[in-house]
């Protein structure tokens, strides 16, 4: 009887509260950013935790934790000043010797996967109660962007000693909304955090996440009210969202590129002009068209518009079926050849992979089409192995354009899967990584592309775009292309 | 009948025990990398040595399985080695909701199939027997994704009644629960109904041939009690069969329905640690998988006792 009179109570609580139910595509595994790598669980880790700094709607880092910073030695010192009176959910304060225990255990936790983020670091030392100073090894431009994301988290040091490696279970931060349950694969919890620290904010009582992997049903969802929120859309739903007077749909660049990687070190691909040939078949406009229904944007290179080191002086390659016949000719096999494309499970793979093959036959190049799990694709692309002739995978991106090419390009890069290599390449980037003029950075890329675009390891197809369907009940919504949905200032009518 | 009970529930040790080997040496065998996919786009080779060192995955396939197997003995599945939670509870917590959902499924499929059996067998060659048998047909044939998305369509988005997906316990709000296993449950019981109609209506004809039926109507029974008192016991032996067999089945987790729905039991945590190479997972899972097949054809074997006197175990 008194169970059901709390459940009842509960139940009353919650109508009369405002919930904000969002759907996601999966279920975020890990909500201790020590141990996270799925790219998901930023969306609630960072309504959970605070962070040093973060990101705006232009990608200028602002304050969040830290309220302002200067940087000195040769950009080998960033000192940081702390917000005061901040409290994590657990009631502890929030102070420099907070932000050395959380940095410490991101770099000496043995399972920690904030290490290769944070390699530069040399030193954390708390200079006063609110004053932290952090030592490079090296000058490494990037770092303010790495504190945006994971690395740069602040979970509560008392929690972490109580809960050791079940911290993860019921996460304690100092953000907006504070964790209240989760069930695997069925939802995420999280109420408001009635101290934060910025006044009159959060605007909503609860946040409930939910996870749909499959696109139709997290479209029902949302028309049907059950879900306040979805990200993604898929892109056949994009135009449902648009046309409901009910929905808004929110679509927006993100940090990432999607597009075709060629493996340079066996036949076909390791002949430079019929990766050239291959790649001037390619009509970029059409596939926004016939996959993405226009809402994808032609890609250049691996800097999305928006971001600092976006070239606008590069042009998209255009479709050239003449220059594809002259570099077959070159390559010697005028003929035409024939190679195998892998590509991920799921529609917009299997349709991407089609209109490739269609637009490449037509200069005699044939596309043999195999889709194969995720897992596997990953295993047979990696540069240990490099078991493939060419494959569809892209990146999420990062808002430092370090994020988008130093793996990729360099000889020893972890996610340079076609194999490219070239020393001075690997020069330029280590150099591009120290300098911190945004200008002379933005000018080392363009060197670099200029080498790239040319060798083609990759063929840089398009930039996907965030897409966000939203109820028109819901307002204040701030567009970061990093795509995380942050519902401190979201309201709900 | 306690003996009977310790001898096959003794016997069926020696088959877990190869389960237990089928199933570690069918997950290993998969292509693709768990410490891969973990990591995902980011692809750092030390760290992925680290964490292969430190999540145990670097030491002899044998050495994991007997590790594995003795953590089994002391009643520990092991960590999941996506989200690190302890697979035991996540398993715990999972039970009802597939327990629930089964034996719903399994009502649905009996409430259709038994009076559809039986109509048709009565009338057998009429159209009603045609029609039940194209109904049934079509009910196995019907993929269980395309019958979901479609009531999800027509109940959820056009009607509005029911939510289209999602679970609450029925320990919260039963009458949510109820209504929100309302679509799967008929998803998954129309399925099951296609065969289990057929199952009824053959076996009964079957019976219906026999001597003693002839015998009860000649004594003047009324055509009621012929039926379902003498013929349909009869006819259930087959039918309580088939009924283990697709319990059985059920209770491994119904993967597609229970990924529409977006229900959280068994099939979505088996598909998820597929994908993800999650080992310790998806070889709980498939072993608890194992069991309940055991454990319902154990049952079936009582139940034929309770359906046919003649029989008795000793």
């Amino acid at each position: 009887m008194r169970q059901w009179a709390i459940a009842a109570l509960v139940l009353a609580g919650l109508a009369w509260g405002k919930t904000i139910t969002v759907g996601l595509d999966a279920d975020p595994p890990n909500l201790d950013p020590l141990l996270s790598t799925a790219l998901v669980d930023r969306q609630v880790q960072n309504q959970i935790y605070d962070k040093l700094v973060d990101l705006d709607v232009n990608l200028k880092i602002v304050p969040m934790l830290a309220t302002s910073w200067t940087v000195e030695q040769n950009a080998t010192q960033y000192t940081f000043k702390l917000r005061q009176g901040v409290k994590f959910h657990d009631g502890t304060d929030f102070d420099a010797e907070a932000v050395k225990f959380n940095l410490e255990r991101y770099l000496n936790d043995p399972a920690s996967r904030r290490k290769g983020e944070l390699a530069p670091v040399q030193e954390v030392r708390a200079v006063d109660r609110y004053t932290v100073q952090i030592k490079l090894k090296y000058p490494f431009a990037p770092f303010l962007a790495v504190l945006t994301d994971r690395a740069g988290m602040m979970v509560s040091p008392a929690a972490v000693r109580k809960l050791g490696k079940d911290f993860g279970n019921s996460p304690v931060g100092s953000g907006p909304f504070r964790f209240v349950e989760r069930k695997v694969q069925d939802r995420i919890v999280l109420a408001k955090n009635e101290d934060y620290w910025l006044k009159g904010f959060p605007k909503v009582d609860e946040l409930i996440y939910r996870p749909f992997p499959d696109d139709d049903v997290r479209m029902a969802n949302l028309q049907s009210g059950a879900a306040t929120v979805i990200t993604p859309v898929a892109p056949k739903d994009l135009n449902t969202v648009k046309n409901n007077p009910n929905l808004t749909l929110y679509a927006f660049p993100s940090l990432g590129f999607q597009g075709i990687y060629l493996n340079v070190t066996r036949p076909p691909f390791n002949n430079k002009a019929l990766r050239q040939a291959f790649a001037a078949t390619l009509d970029r406009e059409a596939v926004d068209r016939v996959v993405f229904l226009g809402t994808a944007t032609p890609a250049s290179g691996p800097f999305p518009p928006g971001t600092p080191a976006f070239d606008p002086g590069l042009a998209v390659p255009k479709r050239d079926l003449a220059l594809a016949k002259k570099k077959l000719e070159e390559g010697g096999r005028p003929g035409g050849f024939s190679f195998t494309l892998l590509t991920a499970p799921g529609p917009v793979g299997a349709q991407l992979a089609q209109v490739y093959q269609a637009m490449a036959a037509e200069v005699g190049i044939q596309v043999k089409i195999e889709q194969i799990e995720f897992g596997t694709l990953l295993d047979k692309t990696d540069p240990a192995k490099r078991d493939f002739d060419a494959a569809i995978l892209g990146w999420s991106g990062r808002p430092d354009p370090d994020g988008n090419i130093y793996d990729f390009l360099r000889c020893k890069g972890p996610n340079n899967r076609g194999g490219f290599c070239n020393p001075r390449i690997d020069e330029l980037l280590e150099r591009a990584r120290s300098v911190r003029l945004a200008e002379a950075r933005k000018d080392l890329y363009s060197q670099i592309m200029k080498v790239a675009l040319d060798e083609l390891p990759y063929i840089y197809v398009y930039y996907p775009q965030v897409t966000v369907g939203a109820s028109k009940k819901l307002s204040g919504l701030s567009l970061i292309p990093d795509g995380i949905l942050r519902f401190r200032g979201v309201g709900l009518e | 009948m306690i003996p009977f009970l310790l001898r096959r529930l003794l016997g069926g040790l020696p088959t877990l025990f190869l389960v237990t080997l089928l199933v570690f040496a069918l997950t290993h065998l998969l292509p693709g990398d768990p410490i891969r996919l973990l990591l995902g786009e980011e692809a750092n080779p030390q760290l992925a040595a680290e964490l292969r060192r430190q999540l145990g995955l670097d030491r002899p396939v044998l050495v994991q399985y007997l590790g594995w197997l003795g953590d089994l003995l002391q009643g520990d599945f092991g960590r999941s080695l996506k989200n690190n939670l302890p697979v035991g509870p996540v398993l715990l917590e999972k039970l009802p909701t597939t327990v629930q959902l089964s034996f719903l499924a399994m009502l649905v499929a009996v409430v259709i199939a038994i009076p559809a059996g039986v109509f048709a067998a009565l009338r057998r060659g009429s159209w009603w027997d045609g029609g039940t048998t194209a109904l049934a047909l079509t009910g196995i044939s019907l993929p269980n994704f395309f019958l979901g998305i479609l009531l999800i369509y027509a109940f959820s988005i056009r009607l509005g009644w029911i939510p289209p997906s999602g679970y609450v316990e029925p320990w919260v709000d039963l009458r949510k629960n109820l209504l929100l296993l309302l679509l799967p449950a008929i998803t998954l019981g129309t399925a099951l109904a296609g065969a289990l109609t057929r199952f009824v209506r053959n076996s009964l004809l079957e019976v219906l041939h026999q001597d003693y039926v002839r015998t009860a109507r000649a004594k003047g029974l009324v055509e009621r009690v012929v039926i379902f008192k003498h013929a349909l016991r009869n006819a259930a032996i087959p039918v309580v069969t088939v009924m283990g067999l697709q319990l059985g089945g059920l209770l491994g987790g119904a993967v597609v329905t229970e990924q529409i729905f977006s229900i959280p039991g068994f099939g979505r945590l088996v598909v998820d640690a597929v994908l993800n190479r999650d080992f310790p997972v998806l070889q709980a899972v498939v072993l608890l998988a194992a069991l309940a097949v055991f454990l319902v054809n154990v049952l079936v074997d009582l139940l034929y006792a309770a359906i046919d006197p003649r029989i008795r175990y000793t």
